[in-house]
């Protein structure tokens, strides 16, 4: 049978992730924008490189929303059980 | 008479309006997530905006109609021109390094946007700010802090007459 502290560690754990996670794909997108900026300056070079930054950014502030999303649900879920264990 | 000293009295409106710094200052796991959702949001929108201008220039670039620029007699062998395309605030040069040959390119260097001379004796063009060099047959960098190539234009020759048109055109 789970306790209570055992598994207020795990979700802290889950959190901690998500985080990271978030973080990573901050910096991931902050590279893309670097491209991008550096694409602009090319001239007469092709429009794909600029296309395909905008796309994984996209991508990465999509997944960056569902952790997100995943984050809260966690957290609500953590705290509905943590005062149903303090009841 | 003295009176003893007494301690100052908050004001009458933070009795009224208590406000807890510790508490203001205080950043939840919730919203310092939300935070970074909002910097994920302003990261796409800059990428966006920065590709849509790339996009933009290129489409006003394709779409500048071809200018003429002058006869061919008006430029010497190992003589350039000056003028501006596609817009007024667009600095261009014309090299004629050869009797048939015309070359056209922007002229701001691709490193900070100084504007590059033509040195006909050692077929360069020179950027003084920086001493970035280019080879003037095909605006590559020769020396320099740049790493991109000179903005090359296409020079069309109609009744001895010198036209400017972007590359685009001529390849397609």
């Amino acid at each position: 049978m789970r306790t209570g502290t055992g598994h207020r560690e795990r979700l802290g754990t889950v959190l901690h992730m998500v985080m990271t996670l978030t973080i990573m794909i901050l910096l991931a997108q902050l590279w893309l924008f670097t491209v991008a900026l550096e694409t602009v300056e090319i001239q007469g070079g092709s429009t794909m490189p600029g296309l395909a930054t905008v796309l994984c950014s996209t991508v990465g502030c999509a997944f960056v929303w569902m952790l997100i999303r995943f984050f809260l649900r966690t957290e609500h879920h953590h705290a509905r059980r943590s005062d149903h264990d303090s009841v | 008479m003295n009176h003893p000293a007494q301690a100052p009295q908050p004001p009458r409106w933070k009795e009224d309006f208590p406000i807890n710094w510790e508490d203001d200052a205080y950043i939840t796991r919730k919203e310092f997530i939300k935070f970074l959702g909002l910097t994920s949001i302003v990261f796409l929108f800059g990428t966006c905006l920065t590709a849509g201008r790339r996009w933009l220039r290129e489409s006003f670039q394709r779409r500048s109609p071809p200018m003429s620029i002058g006869h061919v007699d008006e430029i010497p062998v190992g003589g350039y021109k000056l003028f501006r395309y596609p817009g007024p605030d667009d600095p261009c040069i014309l090299l004629r390094p050869g009797p048939e040959q015309f070359v056209a390119f922007s002229q701001l260097c691709t490193h900070l946007a100084c504007p590059v001379h033509y040195q006909a004796e050692t077929g360069q063009l020179v950027c003084p700010c920086h001493e970035a060099f280019f080879k003037a047959e095909d605006g590559t960098v020769l020396a320099g802090p740049p790493r991109r190539p000179l903005t090359r234009f296409a020079v069309v020759v109609r009744d001895k007459q010198l036209w400017i048109q972007p590359v685009s055109k001529v390849d397609g």
